[in-house]
């Protein structure tokens, strides 16, 4: 098309904002720096806004502004320090037996939690976070994020663990003990 | 990582499926089963609480995560500033775009300069092909100046004149299944052009050979007809007047062959007569220059 269809700012503004608060604190946590995901999220808004003669009114405008997200932060990652190696936590688990599950603090702090996600490699993050921060659909991540449905499960499965294992140590480092060894406390006092 | 053999195969299934029962993807009859071994199961009860107390700890701390207001403004600020683009704000996607619509427009005056300038040649080819037609229609076609049976050589040798007589042969060799019925020099009322004319019988149709001078006239390279038999001569064709003319041309001559035979066959014929009518029309010229000048060398005596 080469004539540009007549789109009003008010218009934009009223599909694409109310998700600002989602797409900020999803670049943010995909980030390194508070400053880097708020450049993020503008450049996210930019493009939007540029090309919201193609976006039909009506369909899914957080879904769209996601996918517009992640496109950017490919972009945005030549720039940041190179993200751990995804293939080193993509080997399948041991199939003799089921992995003794981490134990997880009773009391979770923010700071903990968002320091432990931090850790994760940046492939994992961004499926944990979709999946169970913003709460879309394994088929959803799949599109947003151009991987096979089959790759979101087991990357949300392995980012969930390792985010668990991440969480341990932070809070082991903060004197927060695990559940089991408060269970077992209990149990002999 | 330490791992504990569980007795219960259901146990390890189970744990399997937690994943997706987190994050309510299981089929309906496979969430009915987890939940029936969540009710008798306490370690695999345990392990679920404890995931989800991981993810609503994740949910919780990074909802606390707000944005400013002020970062608010600035996108408000700067998507007001922004012209949408039609292109989609992709620069690299606008340069393909522009240089696709540079090269199309390119190519698209080209097209119509070739276009507009075979059309003028066209109508060139016509101008010069229809004196050819003109004289084959009215000398040879309404004039009927040709004898049933075809004049001797040497009649039409005299009509033609010394400057013209050598061609005779030349049509006549290489004009197969025609006979030459009439040569002469003519030319159409109200005009001062002269014409070679030879008229010729064949192929149960009148066909014409026809010369006149180009008088520094050209045919154009545009509406050029390439002709594999024509022994390297370029040649022209048009349809008029119901006949079909191809043209050539010699040193300031212009050669023709006209009838009303199909534009293939009439093609066929000139491709073959065209090459030995130019290097005798080319020797023939040569010849007028000199003779006088030798004539003018050999002493009186």
């Amino acid at each position: 098309m080469f004539f540009r269809p007549k789109v009003r700012v008010e218009d934009f503004e009223a599909a694409a904002m109310p998700h600002f608060p989602d797409l900020y604190r999803t670049a943010r946590s995909l980030s390194q720096h508070s400053s880097e995901g708020e450049d993020l999220v503008q450049e996210v808004y930019l493009e939007a806004w540029k090309s919201f003669h193609r976006f039909e009114m009506g369909t899914n405008c957080r879904a769209w502004l996601f996918k517009i997200l992640f496109h950017r932060l490919h972009h945005f990652r030549r720039r940041w320090a190179k993200a751990a190696k995804v293939e080193a936590f993509e080997k399948p688990e041991d199939a003799n037996g089921i992995a003794a599950e981490t134990p997880v603090p009773q009391e979770i702090r923010d700071e903990d939690i968002l320091e432990a996600l931090g850790k994760l490699p940046i492939d994992f993050r961004e499926v944990v976070l979709l999946a169970d921060v913003q709460e879309f659909s394994y088929r959803e991540i799949a599109e947003t994020l151009k991987l096979p449905l089959g790759t979101v499960m087991s990357r949300l499965s392995r980012g969930r663990k390792l985010l668990r294992q991440e969480l341990a140590h932070v809070a082991g480092a903060y004197g927060i003990r695990p559940d089991n060894e408060q269970a077992r406390t209990g149990d002999s006092a | 990582m330490n791992v504990v053999n569980f007795n219960s195969q259901q146990c390890e299934r189970m744990r399997r499926q937690l994943d997706a029962y987190l994050s309510n993807e299981l089929l309906v009859e496979t969430t009915g089963e987890v939940l029936r071994h969540l009710e008798t199961c306490e370690a695999c009860s345990r392990e679920l609480e404890a995931r989800t107390r991981v993810r609503d700890a994740l949910r919780r701390a990074v909802a606390n995560q707000v944005p400013s207001d002020e970062l608010r403004r600035a996108i408000q600020r700067r998507v007001r500033e922004t012209r949408p683009s039609f292109l989609g704000g992709s620069p690299r996607l606008a340069w393909a775009v522009a240089l696709a619509g540079l090269v199309v427009v390119v190519l698209g005056a080209v097209a119509i300069q070739q276009w507009i300038s075979v059309q003028r040649g066209r109508r060139v080819v016509d101008g010069v092909l229809a004196l050819g037609v003109a004289d084959h229609v009215q000398c040879a076609i309404k004039g009927h100046n040709y004898p049933e049976v075809a004049n001797p050589p040497e009649v039409l040798r005299k009509k033609l004149g010394p400057q013209y007589a050598g061609l005779l042969e030349v049509v006549q060799r290489n004009l197969p299944g025609f006979e030459v019925l009439e040569a002469h020099i003519c030319s159409i009322p109200g005009s001062p052009r002269k014409y070679v004319h030879f008229i010729t019988r064949g192929h149960a149709t009148i066909l014409s050979v026809i010369l006149t001078r180009s008088e520094g006239a050209q045919l154009p390279r545009a509406a050029l007809l390439r002709s594999e038999a024509s022994g390297g001569v370029d040649l022209y064709e048009a349809h008029l007047e119901g006949m079909n003319a191809v043209g050539f041309e010699s040193k300031g001559y212009f050669g023709f062959v006209v009838s009303d035979l199909d534009k293939s066959t009439t093609l066929q014929i000139a491709g073959v007569l065209a090459l030995p009518l130019k290097n005798a029309l080319e020797i023939g010229e040569a010849a007028q220059v000199l003779l006088p000048v030798l004539a003018n060398s050999v002493p009186h005596v």
